[in-house]
């Protein structure tokens, strides 16, 4: 995006269609059925990652013509923001299909992923929307950068600063947010790796507090990333604009960060497919996002490890992957707290549905990012195998793993257990997994390998690809 | 429900507001009361949307579509109505997400399920001060403050309502307040002195009952 751009969609905030929020969003909810039918998407529970390529290619027509339709909506100015179809494909197709994220010898390439990519995913990792206290985020920190498999880091959203609770807006939030930020690149520097990349600081609600984390010297630099928010569904806010306005002037990576709920406007999990693949488009017109995160959720539970949210995965991700040069990462949020059996088996099923389907690997938030101190690095290892082991499966292998893996925790789903918080599972003093934690690990490892999966070896076509 | 009543649940349940109106009047115009009408039908077709919606069998679009034929109905209705529209209105609430935090989903459902169930919410957005929502509920004279949030860091505000409305008396009496979103749990409402707690949309409606004395 250039600045005249962004110049532009502040006078298209200025000068669109006045319409209230409620309105806007019985638009949205009215024209989605329509799109459904006349694309012919079709959810099945069965085929959880689809192999259809027409169907993928249908979303993709049918998420543009949802944007045309509707455009986007400000919050601020309660005015619809709209695009033609040139200008979409237009932008679409010049964003970047691979960036270098992080810097010097700790640099990665992340690339666009086809269908069945035999490119490895980028992995993404750090508390992924999940609360974490000021005394151990930065232990989680560090058990995340230390794991050889993990290539970004991101920081947990800490509520409080020297013990008192962070208020949006006031000098703490800034205080807080530079706290955070130093203690990822800390982390990262004891890990031997000060080039990371870092792909957000989450306790910052404001602008300012997000912007405040951009200090090259000790805290977030270019090669860094941070959040821009696309509101329920396809809203953006002044707030969230001067955030792009900001990072593209120092030149960080924007990542453009959607919540479509399944269940939620666009109805179910087609509906909802067809609203993130929309978004993405979106976050590229809007904010001239670098890479994005596919980060859809259950609406009464906050869980993309359902049956329709590993569709939505798998549906959406291949619409972007065949139709678009786009970047994108999933956010695997669990229902099972950390520690137990099935934390593992929901990340395994959501790591292969998206590895299969085009997309990057973006972290873990187990209990749905409700709990504090629930993530840990070990589970960021695994997502990592898994993936990697996933390299090479065709989607029909992919559908009948994941079929199989969901034996093992649908059951307790919607009644999970609750796990242990990071305090528990791990050492303090040594930054290791304790052995209570990494025996299931090993468990559900060694399951997935009798199913066939080379979860312990299949990091090898990682190093493989790069020769 | 007996089969009279199937056609105005189905206008309900497939959101057909103009029907549903047309259906209703006629009911009223041949002699049924309108609170037979809620009882009987009205109701337990909430009830089963309700249901349906809390496994996902149906969706927000047609949640929110069955709110709008009960709204519409009960303002058709309301001429033939003895007295006040209190018959069919079980209280009035604000809701409203509180300072700091811009997440409104699980308001908006919330709402739609108050609504659906009889209520009639003045919804007051989200990101709202501490104030602005006691002073909208002086002013609408609600019995019952519904306060949202998600990030943790809205949870001083949250508490801030509660003990703004409990610092006085008047308000004290006046109103309850109920609490809900994903950063509170039960025992944190509970000790920051909340009335009630919903953990979702559903358990809001019935604390919401039970906080004015209508337990079923």
């Amino acid at each position: 995006m250039k600045s005249e751009w962004l110049m532009e969609i502040v006078k298209r905030s200025e000068n669109g269609p006045y319409c209230s929020e409620k309105e806007y969003d019985l638009l949205l909810a009215k024209t989605i059925p329509g799109l459904v039918k006349k694309f012919g998407i079709q959810y099945n529970a069965n085929v959880l990652v689809p192999w259809d390529d027409d169907m993928a290619d249908r979303m993709y027509q049918a998420a543009l013509e949802l944007l045309v339709e509707l455009g986007a909506y400000n919050i601020d100015t309660q005015r619809r923001i709209l695009f033609t179809k040139d200008e979409i494909e237009g932008a679409v197709f010049a964003a970047p299909s691979q960036l270098i994220l992080g810097s010097e010898k700790d640099a990665v390439v992340m690339r666009h992923r086809g269908v069945e990519s035999q490119v490895p995913c980028v992995i993404h990792s750090g508390p992924t929307g999940t609360p974490c206290s000021e005394r151990y985020h930065p232990l989680i920190q560090a058990s995340c950068a230390q794991e050889p498999l993990v290539d970004c880091l991101g920081a947990g959203s800490v509520s409080t600063y020297k013990g008192e609770k962070i208020i949006p807006g006031t000098p703490l939030e800034i205080l807080g947010s530079q706290r955070d930020a130093a203690v990822i690149r800390q982390a990262a520097r004891e890990a031997g790796r000060p080039g990371m990349h870092i792909n957000d600081v989450a306790s910052p609600l404001t602008c300012v507090g997000k912007i405040s984390t951009y200090q090259p010297d000790w805290g977030l630099r270019a090669s860094d990333g941070l959040l821009i928010s696309q509101m329920v569904e396809f809203k953006t806010s002044y707030d969230q604009l001067s955030r792009a306005a900001y990072m593209q002037s120092v030149g960080m990576y924007i990542v453009d960060l959607m919540t479509p709920l399944v269940g939620g406007l666009g109805g179910g999990a087609e509906g909802t497919a067809i609203i993130t693949v929309a978004s993405h488009l979106l976050g590229v017109l809007l904010y001239n996002a670098a890479y994005h995160i596919y980060g859809h959720m259950h609406l009464l539970e906050s869980t993309d490890t359902d049956r329709m949210g590993l569709w939505v995965y798998a549906a959406g991700g291949q619409a972007l992957a065949r139709n678009t040069p786009l970047l994108t990462i999933n956010a695997i949020y669990t229902q099972a707290g950390l520690g137990t059996e099935e934390v593992l088996w929901e990340i395994a099923a959501a790591s292969i549905a998206c590895t299969v389907s085009g997309l990057h690997q973006g972290g873990v938030g187990a209990t749905g990012g409700s709990r504090t101190d629930h993530t840990s690095g070990l589970e960021n290892r695994f997502n990592a195998q898994v993936s990697h082991a996933s390299l090479g499966l065709s989607r029909q292998e992919a559908n009948s793993y994941v079929l199989e893996i969901l034996r093992h925790y649908e059951e307790s789903h919607m009644n999970p257990p609750e796990g242990k918080p990071f305090s528990q599972l791990y050492n303090e003093s040594t930054v290791e997994p304790k052995p209570e934690w990494l025996e299931i690990y090993h468990r559900v490892s060694d399951s997935l390998e009798k199913m066939g999966l080379d979860v312990y070896n299949g990091w090898h076509r990682k190093w493989r690809f790069a020769l | 429900m007996q089969p009279e009543y199937e056609p105005l649940c189905q206008a309900i349940i497939q959101g057909r507001v103009e029907e549903g109106v047309a259906l209703a009047i006629k009911m009223v115009e041949g002699g049924k009361l309108p609170v037979e009408i809620f009882s009987q039908c009205i109701e337990p077709t909430l009830t089963d949307v309700g249901d349906k919606f809390s496994r996902l069998e149906i969706f927000l679009p047609e949640m929110i579509n069955a709110a709008e034929v009960v709204k519409a109905i009960q303002e058709a209705i309301r001429p033939f109505m003895v007295g006040s529209s209190e018959q069919v209105i079980k209280g009035r609430i604000v809701i409203a997400t509180v300072f700091g935090d811009l997440h409104d989903i699980g308001k908006n459902i919330v709402k739609a399920m108050l609504e659906v169930n009889g209520y009639q919410v003045q919804d007051l957005g989200v990101d709202v001060h501490t104030q602005q929502i006691v002073k909208a509920a002086k002013e609408m004279d609600a019995q019952i403050i519904a306060l949202s949030a998600l990030m943790m860091s809205s949870l001083p505000f949250v508490r801030d309502v509660i003990d703004y409305v409990k610092s006085s008396p008047e308000t004290a009496r006046r109103f309850k307040v109920l609490v809900g979103g994903g950063c509170m749990s039960r025992e944190w409402a509970k000790s920051a002195g909340a009335d009630g707690y919903g953990e979702n949309a559903f358990e809001a409606v019935t604390v919401t009952n039970r906080l004015m004395g209508m337990d079923q």
